[in-house]
């Protein structure tokens, strides 16, 4: 149980590892959301291999679905500011958005 | 064996989701590693969590992306960095390094953790986290309010770029 723990947590590293490399590379807004989404799967992962490991899978149940429902709110609310931000700016792409810069 | 498959196959397809060209194909991507997401909490018998990602992350976010995706169809061409294909492997693999060393470190040192729990989930859900089911529909209300604020009609026609007045 404790190496299945392991192994799961060596991947949870890897999936958030590879969110955040979206996150810092990525100039599309809706693949940033990806970024933020595959870290969110990282996240949901390491709470339920956790409460497997320490036989708390209940309460690690709960949590997950914590983090998915946080997570579906901010996504609904990011993309609702993607497609208006799109209507404004005519791209998707990241750089434009300097309109705040001084 | 089947764990170890169903965690690559994961990180195979979030990482496909990452490169893809095609948004879509990234979305749909997406959707995939959600399911292997799935499997492997069935596998752990963590039978809720596992309807959740399903039903949730792999179906209702999934249909948030493409709706998206559709609205913005023809402003999705945007020109990521040419580097991506060389410097992402090389982060890959770097990342995969330190982290078979860092868990390699780990392997005899982590004592078993067992500490088993009692109740069925629905206790567990409406004893103990009754605070945070309450955050929770705060949050959903939130998101709903944030949305419809986002996209309600203010009687100007969308798709005008707004009139530039400040100087540049």
């Amino acid at each position: 149980m404790n190496n299945l723990w392991i192994l799961n947590m060596g991947f949870v590293a890897l999936l958030i590892g590879t969110g955040i490399y979206c996150l810092l590379t990525m100039r599309n807004t809706v693949r940033l959301l990806i970024g933020v989404e595959i870290i969110a799967k990282g996240v949901t992962l390491a709470l339920v291999a956790s409460g497997a490991a320490r036989g708390s899978l209940m309460l690690a149940q709960s949590l997950a679905i914590t983090v998915i429902v946080v997570d579906v709110a901010v996504i609904a609310t990011a993309l609702a500011l993607i497609i208006n931000i799109n209507r404004h700016t005519k791209s998707l792409d990241v750089r434009k958005l300097t309109r705040l810069k001084g | 064996m089947l764990h170890l498959l169903l965690l690559i196959g994961l990180v195979a397809f979030s990482i496909l989701a990452v490169l893809s060209r095609d948004l879509l194909k990234s979305a749909i991507s997406l959707a995939v590693a959600s399911v292997f997401l799935a499997v492997i909490f069935f596998r752990m018998n963590a039978v809720y969590a596992g309807v959740f990602e399903v039903s949730v992350v792999a179906g209702l976010i999934t249909v948030l992306f493409i709706t998206a995706i559709a609205l913005t169809r023809q402003d999705s061409d945007v020109a990521e960095s040419r580097r991506r294909l060389v410097v992402f492997p090389l982060f890959f693999l770097a990342l995969a390094l330190i982290d078979v060393l860092v868990m390699k470190e780990l392997l005899g040192r982590i004592p078993a953790m067992v500490n088993p729990e009692s109740g069925t989930f629905s206790q567990v859900l409406w004893n103990q986290r009754t605070f945070d089911l309450v955050g929770q529909i705060g949050v959903i209300f939130a998101g709903v309010l944030a949305v419809l604020a986002l996209f309600r009609e203010d009687g100007k026609p969308h798709g005008d770029a707004p009139k530039e007045a400040d100087h540049e």
